[in-house]
């Protein structure tokens, strides 16, 4: 999962980059409201996190241009004004949620993994699909209730794969969203992650939990279970 | 007295009063000195035509004939009454008009005057009397004093001063009245723009009308401008006073999130304990301070009328975002005629942090109701179908900070704020228990609060 950062400080925006990255995300940096507009309309974002207080463009600016634009992956914003009135024309103008800084940055954490998580039409934040299950917060999947060791890029692919049970996700977006940009774009490496993860899932090859539509990318093929 | 057009009338009636009073004054005393005047004459006439008439008779005696010109002297009880006095003796004549009469002639005066008097009959009638003395040469060639007196009756005279007052008074009453209307219309005239002042004032102050209309009369246009740059400069200030507490928020806490990101990449240990405990401290005292009321900021010219239903609308459709999974049922139950006469913020301020506390505490129901008050204002309650609020800890929950379950995530100084809010516009906080089986928070606000 790709995350655009739009925050000011330096300091803050630099921390918090880390910490998600090391939560497993992909991160995109913008200091102000216009570079901000820019990744979040160009790049490929899964969620925004957007500060309100931001130079050059104002943090609710941006979030409508990008809800004009027609993206419609959720947001989270950052605010210090913790004033109800900037709350509602936060959430009026089109964001999903808001923290109120000073955050802890679990909370930030827990607000965006539940945001992408619903984003993504799962109810709870354990995905759960035949006997595959993957607890996000925890960032376990268990196969018939026993545990599957993962290494943090497999965990990145089969959740985004998972998140978006029954879309056709291509290779591209793939390496997009699961690379930093330092990394070598090679599309070949993702093939072979996800030949590593049916091995790791579907050892005897009875489920067949990826399936790979030629010439479009994958799909996560399990019917989801439905838990409400 | 404090109305313009009240004091304008009393000071004309009372200036109408003393012109005309004088007016009526003048006039009377000049018609009654003129109508003397010509009355002595009258008199004068008289007394002429008698001397004229009188002959010495052929003793010697002055008498007077018995056809006089006069016919009134000659009619009982005419008002004309005449005597001949002799000096020493009783009347020589008297006329037949005052038969029966005792006409109080006044002493004969010098010889050769003559003079006018006042007297009365013995019923009250008044009585204009002019007496000449004369010395009359008889034929023996003796000179003989007489006094010839006549008297005319002043009832006639009287009746027409009476009837020329009425009639000066009925006059004067009538102009007096039609200037007094015609004064009350003009300033009717005059005073409607001023009218309109007060009341468009009126509609500011409710927050109906953001600044005074133009094209006033000259005098007073300079007046309702000077007065719109107070207004808006009044919003002015109050706006950039909100916006300076708000960047001063912004640029208390991003620093204070920043050093928390950065602390929580750090391993756990005492110090960042330590820190971490000042950041939360800092924390509460820059929200509690930098949150005050809007009306503690501004006055009553900023305050407008708040879209109370649009506003709700709009508060519960980003709390349905924010609580999507748990997806409570809002309820908005909302009297079109109810009022919250002040800022947006603040009405956001109360209703969102009741309404956010009770999706926060709710099983799956909540239900937002505002009610008009009499007399203007607003109810609002606020319930949900979860645990309720202890009696006790309801006072408890008011005070700053103070947070009944920590695992709920909040921070306690949400009702404090509510509290402040009502409060500073003259309302109250109310505890209660819901229909919906949970906990029931009433706000009333009045609709007319000054500080």
């Amino acid at each position: 999962m790709r995350l655009l950062v739009i925050e000011d400080d330096a300091t803050l925006r630099e921390s918090l980059g880390r910490q998600l990255a090391e939560s497993g995300f992909g991160i995109e940096k913008a200091s102000d409201g216009k570079e901000g507009l820019y990744f979040a309309l160009e790049y490929p974002v899964d969620l925004a996190i957007v500060d309100l207080g931001l130079p050059e463009m104002s943090g609710l600016d941006v979030i409508r241009e990008v809800r004009k634009q027609g993206k419609t992956y959720p947001i989270l914003i950052l605010t210090a004004r913790d004033r109800w009135q900037d709350k509602v024309d936060g959430l009026s103008a089109g964001a999903d949620d808001y923290v109120v800084k000073p955050f802890h940055f679990e909370e930030v954490l827990a607000r965006v993994n539940a945001l992408l998580r619903r984003s993504g039409g799962w109810a709870s934040s354990v995905l759960e699909a035949g006997p595959v299950s993957l607890d996000t917060s925890r960032q376990e999947l268990k196969v018939n209730g026993d545990a599957v060791e993962l290494t943090g890029f497999e965990y990145r692919i089969i959740e985004h794969l998972m998140m978006r049970a029954g879309e056709v996700i291509s290779k591209t977006e793939l390496t997009d969203r699961l690379y930093d940009q330092d990394f070598e774009r090679d599309s070949n490496v993702i093939e072979v992650f996800i030949g590593r993860l049916r091995k790791k899932i579907d050892p005897d090859n009875s489920l067949k939990p990826i399936e790979t539509l030629r010439g479009r990318g994958y799909r996560f093929a399990l019917q989801r279970n439905r838990a409400d | 007295m404090s109305s313009l057009s009240a004091r304008l009338l009393l000071s004309v009636s009372l200036l109408l009063l003393v012109f005309f009073g004088a007016t009526i004054v003048v006039l009377d005393v000049a018609f009654r000195e003129a109508g003397e005047r010509s009355q002595e004459d009258i008199l004068d006439g008289q007394l002429m035509a008698l001397l004229a008439a009188a002959e010495p008779d052929d003793g010697g005696e002055l008498v007077m004939p018995p056809d006089l010109p006069e016919p009134r002297l000659g009619t009982i009880g005419s008002g004309l009454y005449a005597e001949l006095g002799a000096q020493g003796s009783a009347p020589v004549w008297r006329s037949r008009s005052s038969l029966g009469l005792h006409v109080p002639f006044p002493a004969a005066p010098q010889p050769g005057n003559h003079v006018f008097s006042r007297i009365q009959l013995a019923d009250g009638t008044p009585l204009m009397a002019l007496s000449l003395s004369v010395e009359w040469e008889l034929p023996s060639g003796e000179f003989r004093p007489y006094t010839f007196n006549v008297a005319e009756s002043l009832d006639s005279f009287n009746a027409q001063v009476a009837a020329f007052r009425r009639q000066l008074f009925g006059w004067f009453a009538a102009v007096a009245l039609i200037m007094l209307l015609a004064i009350s219309l003009v300033m009717r005239g005059l005073l409607r723009p001023l009218r309109q002042i007060e009341e468009e004032i009126g509609e500011i102050e409710e927050g109906r009308r953001q600044a005074l209309s133009e094209g006033l009369p000259t005098e007073l246009d300079s007046v309702a401008r000077n007065m719109n740059l107070l207004i808006s400069s009044e919003r002015g200030r109050s706006d950039r006073y909100r916006t300076t507490l708000d960047n001063l928020a912004h640029s208390l806490k991003t620093p204070l999130a920043a050093i928390r990101a950065v602390l929580s990449e750090q391993p756990g240990n005492d110090v960042s304990r330590k820190i971490e405990t000042q950041i939360e401290r800092m924390n509460d005292i820059v929200r509690y301070q930098l949150r005050k009321p809007a009306l503690l900021v501004s006055d009553s010219f900023g305050v407008t009328s708040v879209a109370i239903e649009e506003q709700l609308r709009r508060l519960v459709d980003g709390l349905s975002k924010v609580y999507k999974d748990k997806n409570p049922a809002i309820e908005l139950d909302v009297d079109p005629r109810a009022e919250f006469r002040g800022d947006t913020g603040d009405f956001l301020e109360l209703s969102g942090n009741l309404v956010d506390n009770a999706c926060k505490w709710c099983r799956s129901r909540v239900l937002v109701a505002v009610t008009p008050l009499q007399g203007g204002g607003m109810c609002m309650t606020v319930g949900d179908d979860g645990p309720g609020i202890p009696e006790k800890a309801a006072e408890l929950l008011l005070q700053r900070g103070m947070r009944l379950d920590e695992s709920t995530p909040g921070h306690g100084i949400g009702l404090a704020v509510v509290k402040d809010i009502a409060r500073s516009h003259g309302g109250d906080i109310q505890f209660g228990r819901s229909p919906l089986g949970g906990a029931e928070i009433r706000i009333t606000i009045p609709g007319q609060f000054n500080k």
